[in-house]
């Protein structure tokens, strides 16, 4: 049902702008969460190219993999959330550069 | 694609909205006057004749109100969360079959938005979305009350979403497809001459645990503690008034007709009627009446249970949903594959 | 240029748009939402490449469930707007982008070397099967280990998200 016609270059430029802007907010905010929202940005990213490999190849192995990357995304974000739920209780803040008590 | 194919898209995409947009005045009207009936008063009954033009005063009102926007929120969240709200509501009727299909030039249409291969799926990604409608309104709000009640609706829609969806799983193992339409012309038929194939009967816990879910997603009672007025003022939409508060009430009604639909469409055989064979524009008239008469009934259940239940406090809401609702839907799907494996469903 | 490019151009740039949205502002709040709208768009952009059921899923698990729990979490912490003070050291924000703008620039070799930027790349038709059926039943048959054991992952994390965040005077 879809006609195709999507030229796999134009999702690899999508998916790497998705991956390099998650990168950006990865390495330059301060906020824990938004440091975390970028890192699944990342991971959207990839996604995306996995999924264009799998149209332009003809496999459905692609939509499994992706598919389970999903899954974990969300196991890992649950887990990540509740660290930093725990660390904001014992620090009162949420900015990545004042809670560095492990520093030498 | 030529005209013809651009007029059938448009008709498919139009014809649910329009519909569900043009029969919203009469779940409004029925509440009022339902609600009377029930309570022994005569309810709504000044504005036209039994009251008939009550919804079209209640618009006029909302209408005419003044718009309140309070201080020291966000004001672009605000007006977002009751957009979202209905956005959601509105868009999720596109993947219910109202109607056999139709043949134009040949070419077979099934009457529903878009016969999409994730059918039942797409239903339920909406209604996820619609939580973000409830916090945000919470949330922005800057009152306490509707905090509490953001929240608090959230939470419990997020928790029933997993019963009801358990649920409706059994009935997609026993259709086999995620399509609507093929969940319907599964249950076209009889057992036995008379009873009619309906997924129902087989799956009868199934429906029960989907029923009772679908009156939490909706925030109906008996599963309307998020905007009980006597707890929390109004819940969520305290603040609102005017047209943001009429997308809330709209939202809300579409969401009781969409759910009903699909509680129709899935256990109760759509719009099929068992014995009767559509045939030609005669046979898809009929079959959308069966399929609204349907929908109609189970609006009006919803109704009436409004006005005879009290509601559930907070924590038995949470603990039937968790500890009640989704072992038995567990249950039912087990029961199901059970069948399934049997050969005695098809 | 056909129709299924189009759309999927526009998906993208969407979700493009609404990611450096994200990214650059300052209300952890909104950042979560342009994140939702930037899903959204990537699962219209999955149902072009042919794959309906990571699309949906992807709105319910990612957007309708992964971004509400980091709006509870924000909700409940109540997160302050990213301020002026305590900003990054200099050097630090320097090596970043220097980093970054590195990293761009092998990724953009890469892709390039892959024919990304060419004027009229290979269009590929997907015309491979796109429905639910062919998904699951490779899930179900050749990766029912993987399938199992993500859903003994799943119960760890619940298990572990709930001991990491519940108070401690709790009994």
């Amino acid at each position: 049902m879809i006609a195709g016609g999507i030229p796999l270059g134009d999702v690899l430029l999508a998916s790497g702008a998705l991956f390099v802007i998650g990168l950006v907010g990865a390495l330059l905010r301060r906020n824990a969460i938004t440091i975390f929202l970028s890192i699944e940005l990342m991971m959207n990213g990839a996604n995306l190219a996995v999924l264009g490999y799998a149209a332009a190849l003809n496999s459905v192995e692609g939509q499994v993999v992706v598919f389970f990357v999903i899954a974990i995304a969300a196991a890992e974000a649950a887990v990540g959330l509740a660290i930093f739920v725990a660390l904001f209780r014992h620090t009162e803040t949420i900015d990545v550069n004042r809670i560095n008590l492990l520093k030498w | 694609m030529n005209l013809t194919d651009w007029l059938i898209a448009a008709l498919r995409v139009l014809v649910p909205v329009l519909a569900i947009m043009l029969v919203l005045p009469i779940p409004m009207w029925l509440e009022r006057r339902g609600a009377g009936l029930i309570q022994d008063r005569p309810g709504p009954n000044r504005v036209g004749p039994f009251g008939l033009l009550q919804p079209v005063a209640d618009a006029v009102k909302f209408f005419m109100k003044e718009d309140l926007i309070p201080s020291n929120t966000d004001r672009f969240l605000f007006v977002l969360a009751p957009a979202i709200a209905l956005f959601s509501a509105l868009t999720t009727f596109a993947v219910i079959p109202y109607g056999p299909a139709v043949t134009i030039d040949g070419r077979e249409f099934p009457l529903v938005g878009a016969d999409v291969s994730i059918g039942i799926l797409y239903l339920f990604a909406l209604t996820s979305l619609s939580v973000y409608g409830i916090v945000l309104a919470g949330w922005s709000s800057n009152n306490k009350f509707s905090l509490i009640g953001g929240i608090r609706s959230s939470a419990q829609i997020i928790s029933y979403e997993l019963a009801m969806t358990t649920a409706a799983a059994g009935v997609i193992l026993a259709a086999g497809s995620f399509r609507l339409t093929e969940v319907v012309s599964m249950q076209t038929g009889t057992w036995l001459g008379f009873i009619p194939r309906w997924n129902v009967f087989p799956q009868f816990l199934g429906f029960v645990v989907f029923y009772v879910a679908t009156f939490a997603e909706t925030n109906r009672v008996p599963f309307d503690l998020p905007e009980a007025e006597a707890e929390l003022v109004g819940g969520y939409h305290t603040e609102y008034s005017a047209f943001k508060f009429a997308m809330f009430f709209m939202a809300e009604y579409v969401n009781m007709i969409v759910v009903s639909a699909l509680t129709v469409t899935l256990f109760f055989g759509g719009w099929s009627l068992p014995g009767y064979e559509p045939q030609g524009w005669v046979g898809v008239i009929v079959s959308a009446l069966v399929f609204f008469a349907k929908t109609a009934i189970f609006v009006w259940i919803f109704i009436w249970v409004r006005w005879t239940l009290p509601r559930f406090r907070y924590d038995q809401l949470m603990r039937l949903g968790w500890k009640a609702l989704l072992p038995i839907a567990l249950l039912n799907l087990l029961w199901v594959a059970f069948l399934v494996l049997k050969g005695w469903l098809p | 240029m056909t129709a299924t490019r189009l759309v999927f151009d526009a998906a993208a740039a969407l979700a493009i748009l609404f990611a450096c949205v994200m990214v650059v502002h300052r209300n952890p709040v909104k950042s979560v939402l342009a994140l939702v709208v930037s899903f959204f768009a990537l699962a219209v952009a999955y149902v072009l490449l042919a794959a309906p059921l990571i699309a949906a899923i992807q709105v319910i698990v990612y957007a309708g469930a992964i971004l509400v729990l980091f709006l509870f979490v924000l909700m409940l912490l109540n997160v302050p707007e990213e301020g002026r003070q305590g900003s990054s050291r200099p050097i630090h924000q320097v090596l970043s982008g220097a980093a970054i703008l590195v990293f761009g620039a092998a990724l953009l070799a890469l892709l390039r070397s892959h024919g990304a930027t060419r004027a009229e790349p290979a269009a590929f038709s997907a015309a491979g099967p796109s429905d639910v059926a062919t998904t699951s039943r490779l899930l179900f048959s050749e990766h029912l280990l993987s399938f199992e054991a993500l859903s003994v992952l799943l119960l760890a994390a619940l298990v572990g998200a709930f001991a990491l965040a519940r108070r401690e005077d709790q009994a």
